[in-house]
């Protein structure tokens, strides 16, 4: 009986009696969600133009932000950084696609799936090798980015904003339209969808398999090092990361693999979702649940939808 | 000329059936279980037996575990690291419970405690495949390592959270705790490693083997000939995470002495999975010689390069072991998606007619 | 032209009955109020245009498609919904259009496989694989041979199957089939891309699975000459309608199946 009045009643007292704290919690979720999304936004570029699950975007994440600090400890000026570090995102791409994917055209997508697991060890071990192993700070104030919060007064209570999500939410948006605009009006958008349909039809029709994957890892790069200039700017930047960045499949499972919509309302869900659930009901099992809540979430979903939110169900053929 | 079967002529189909129906591969069987009984026991400095082998023979059995689900069932598993923490965690609270009953039979028995959670956990398998189940096999993961943390109970309230072996005997000698010998230790793993990889193999070469290859190659087939997907399925991740829990036990118990939850993270779910990408899907063989690579690749790095000069850290070898084996990873999925056991069937057939080139 | 099997069309048992059977695929129809039988013993071709909902109909007849309406009668038994493995149990076996082999295991593993049905030594048993275990691996071995020998494909048993040729795949899926024993065999398109020569093989081997075992088979084929030279019954197919059923010349002299294979302007 006092269990299930902890469970069902308590939480949604707590709500309604500091309406501060649940706007502060939705906020976090939120900004925590964005961050999700814009990883999973890395996964979806590359499964839309490849059929690649790219179990790497994670890392590319850490890679990238590692490589700016990295650069810009070495005396060069950040935005002189910056660009480089872009040119590095290039040059992964470009080797990812020639030593990878190249040899791998046609092959079962497992297989494709596993080998990014070989580039994902690939990097943590070469990212550490070259800039070692312990935590760094990003460089948010050579970037002009924005410091400090706005505490917001509102019902009965304040709500503290971090100027630098506000910052970040604004570049993903802008980010995000531009990519969806890419996708949609371009000729190599409109390549890249008939690439994900079929490598061999693509090929077929005159569609330079190279370039174009080429292009998409490099986009997932640039997309990597946005995300990773933002997680940075709100946490250390280290190969822990790379847990958290799991995060992502569940957000995509939620989103579908190839819908960029799906992927933003998938990474709200989950973090919104995740910070309700260990705010008010966490500290009933003993806290920690966020590890967990996603992929949880993702496999009740999988039972149920297993076409995520947005996708259509799949007729099998023999 | 060495490697022939010229000569052997089976004239029954139960030896034409049988696992080794070669005279050779039996012949090199015994010479393997010869030199891992006696040679290594009776020559072996503590550092072999205790830091190489024992690890070797623990890593190779969870890898036989996720090589029946993943390499003979086609289900990709994220989550054989958990599913060794359930045997581990489980052993501890059955020989916390009923210290009496002897710590072997609890090992294999925390099997079927694994085996359990596993089959609970490959419950999603009916409906989705391939990368998809691999996140949901994630979602096992994070589960039961957070269970492992937060849930005192299973680690007996200790205020370190870690689990600690208690010294158990077998016909009065210790075999686990501080004061059980290394080769005691060896003895015990290699005894249970051999019986549970006989009992792999009688498996898969018979009808519960072909179903799961079956299932694995064309599932949509195997089910219109009569194969339940999933009960094959489920029977795939009990089976499988029995060996990884009877693994987990084994790695506390008769190596470690003890270990926190962080020991069955994702990243021992990672090495396990590369272990049988790099040793062979679908081979048993495979999953020995993949748990030899990844293990000792570390060790080799770390000690070859100081005798010859060249000194490194501790770190730097750590850093250049991921390297290696990403590298190894799509080397491998490239060239010979089958692994080192395939290399080493291509190296049977060359001495099947060595000296001659074919 | 076979010769006219014993006794005659009416007097043959019903072994499967389909029953105003429709099936869509989100507002599509695959197929619309189809009726047909099939009798015991019986070979029977369902042939029709590409897209005329041929692979669906097998597909229905062993429980992979649910059909929207209609009754299937097997046996005697009607059902709503089965799925495709209790097809399998109540002796439905089936070759695929696409070869649908194991592809990773021997040509031997794969007809063993098609063992498993009949096969019954739990786990415990299979774990040791002694005594009851190996008896019956090895009781079922011998079938698996027999299948072999019939087949003619005895050098190519411990070969894995995805190196073997497209010819004789198909004739390792049709081995895999008969392993089940079934009463009533499907056959999707058995000599699609085959030569000549090939051809008259696997027709051999279909007529000798009919005559010997006495196997009831529902056949797909394009290729005319051999439909006509196999089958007892035709069943024609045109954008998901039955258009005709009757015998091979019943069928050929049709007005419908004619203007269906060479169209006509309506």
């Amino acid at each position: 009986m006092d269990l299930l009045y902890k469970i069902f009643l308590e939480p949604f007292v707590q709500m309604g009696t500091a309406p501060d704290l649940l706007v502060q919690t939705l906020w976090e979720g939120m900004v925590g969600g964005m961050l999700y999304a814009l990883i999973a936004l890395g996964f979806v570029l590359i499964f839309k133009a490849s059929g690649v699950f790219n179990f790497a975007q994670g890392i590319m994440v850490v890679f990238a932000a590692l490589t700016l600090i990295g650069l810009h400890a070495q005396g060069i000026p950040a935005f002189v950084a910056l660009a480089l570090t872009i040119a590095v995102m290039f040059a992964l791409a470009w080797s990812v696609e020639r030593i990878v994917l190249r040899p791998l055209v046609n092959q079962p997508d497992i297989i494709l799936f596993m080998a990014t697991f070989g580039i994902t060890y690939f990097l943590i071990g070469f990212g550490e090798l070259v800039f070692g192993g312990d935590p760094k700070t990003m460089i948010t104030e050579e970037l002009f980015l924005p410091k400090g919060s706005w505490d917001i007064k509102m019902l009965g209570g304040f709500v503290s904003l971090q100027k630098i999500d506000v910052a970040a939410a604004i570049i993903a948006s802008i980010m995000v339209a531009v990519l969806s605009v890419f996708f949609s009006k371009t000729r190599i958008g409109r390549a890249l969808r008939a690439v994900a349909d079929s490598h061999k039809a693509a090929l077929s029709v005159g569609i330079s398999l190279e370039q174009i994957w080429v292009i998409v890892w490099f986009a997932a790069g640039l997309v990597a090092l946005v995300t990773g200039i933002m997680w940075g700017a709100r946490s250390n930047v280290s190969f822990a990361l790379e847990i958290i960045a799991l995060k992502a499949l569940p957000v995509l499972i939620l989103g579908g693999f190839t819908s960029i919509p799906g992927a933003i309302v998938g990474g709200l869900i989950i973090g919104v979702g995740e910070k309700l659930g260990e705010f008010y009901w966490g500290p009933l099992v003993g806290g920690g649940t966020d590890s967990w809540f996603a992929f949880v979430i993702a496999l009740i979903f999988l039972m149920f939808r297993p076409q995520g939110l947005f996708g259509e169900k799949i007729i099998e053929r023999v | 000329m060495l490697y022939r079967e010229a000569g052997q002529y089976k004239t029954s189909y139960q030896a034409d059936q049988a696992v080794f129906p070669l005279l050779q591969d039996r012949v090199g069987l015994l010479v393997i279980l010869f030199v891992a009984y006696v040679v290594i026991p009776l020559t072996g400095n503590d550092f072999l037996i205790n830091a190489v082998m024992t690890p070797f023979l623990i890593f190779s059995l969870a890898a036989i575990g996720l090589n029946l689900l993943t390499g003979y069932t086609g289900l990709l598993s994220l989550g054989s690291g958990a599913f060794m923490g359930v045997g581990a965690y489980a052993c501890y609270k059955l020989t916390t419970y009923f210290p009496d009953v002897n710590i072997i039979i609890w090992i294999v028995a925390s099997g079927f405690v694994a085996a359990l959670v596993g089959a609970i956990f490959g419950l999603p398998s009916l409906r989705i495949k391939g990368f998809y189940l691999a996140i949901a096999t994630l979602a096992a993961q994070f589960f039961l390592e957070w269970s492992f943390t937060r849930v005192a109970w299973l680690y007996n309230h200790n205020v370190s959270g870690a689990i600690e072996v208690p010294q158990r005997t077998l016909f009065g000698v210790p075999i686990t705790g501080p004061n059980a010998t290394a080769e005691t230790r060896y003895l015990i793993v290699l005894t249970i490693v051999v019986g549970m990889t006989w009992v792999a193999s009688n498996i898969v070469h018979g009808r519960i083997g072909r179903m799961w290859m079956a299932v694995r190659d064309m599932d949509i087939a195997a089910e219109l000939m009569g194969i339940r997907l999933l009960p094959t399925k489920l029977l795939a991740f009990a089976v499988s995470s029995f060996y990884c829990g009877v693994a987990g036990a084994m790695m506390v118990f008769l190596w470690y002495g003890g270990a926190e939850s962080t020991v069955f993270s994702i990243n021992q779910s990672f090495t396990i999975l590369f272990m049988i990408i790099i040793g062979g899907l679908g081979s048993l063989l495979g999953a020995y010689l993949g748990a030899a690579l990844i293990f000792v690749l570390p060790i080799v790095l770390r000690f070859v390069p100081p005798k010859l000069g060249i000194p490194v850290h501790a770190a730097t070898v750590e850093h250049i072991t991921f390297m290696i084996v990403g590298a190894l990873i799509i080397f491998f999925l490239i060239v010979e998606p089958h692994g080192l056991a395939r290399l080493w069937q291509i190296g049977k057939q060359k001495l099947r007619v060595w000296p001659f080139p074919y | 032209m076979r010769a006219p099997a014993a006794g005659d069309q009416a007097a043959r048992e019903i072994l499967l009955s389909m029953e105003n059977v429709s099936l869509s695929f989100g507002g599509v129809n695959a197929i619309s109020d189809v009726s047909f039988d099939i009798r015991k013993g019986e070979i029977c071709a369902i042939i029709g245009p590409n897209g005329a909902g041929k692979t669906s109909m097998l597909n229905v007849i062993n429980g992979f498609y649910t059909p929207r309406q209609g009754r299937i009668t097997f046996k005697g038994v009607a059902r709503a919904k089965m799925r495709p493995y209790e097809a399998a149990e109540r002796g439905i076996a089936r070759t695929f259009q696409n070869v649908a082999l194991f592809r990773g295991m021997s040509a031997l593993d794969n007809i063993m496989a098609g063992r498993t049905l009949k096969m019954k030594r739990g786990l415990l048993w299979q774990m040791l694989r002694y005594g009851p275990a190996m008896a019956e691996e090895v009781e079922h071995r011998r079938v698996a041979e027999e299948i072999i020998d019939f087949l003619h494909i005895k050098d190519i048993r411990k070969v894995q199957v995805g190196r073997l040729p497209y010819g004789l795949q198909k004739r390792v899926e049709l081995g895999r089939a008969l392993a089940m024993e079934p009463e009533l065999l499907l056959l999707d398109e058995p000599m699609a891309g085959m030569n000549l020569e090939e051809k008259e093989d696997m027709s051999r081997f279909v007529l000798d699975v009919n005559q010997h075992f006495g196997t009831t088979i529902a056949l797909i084929e394009h290729d005319m000459g051999v439909v006509m030279d196999l089958s007892d019954r035709v069943v024609v197919l045109d954008h998901g309608v039955k258009i005709a059923d009757g015998t091979p010349d019943e069928v050929k002299s049709d007005r419908n199946v004619i203007d269906a294979y060479l169209g006509v302007a309506h």
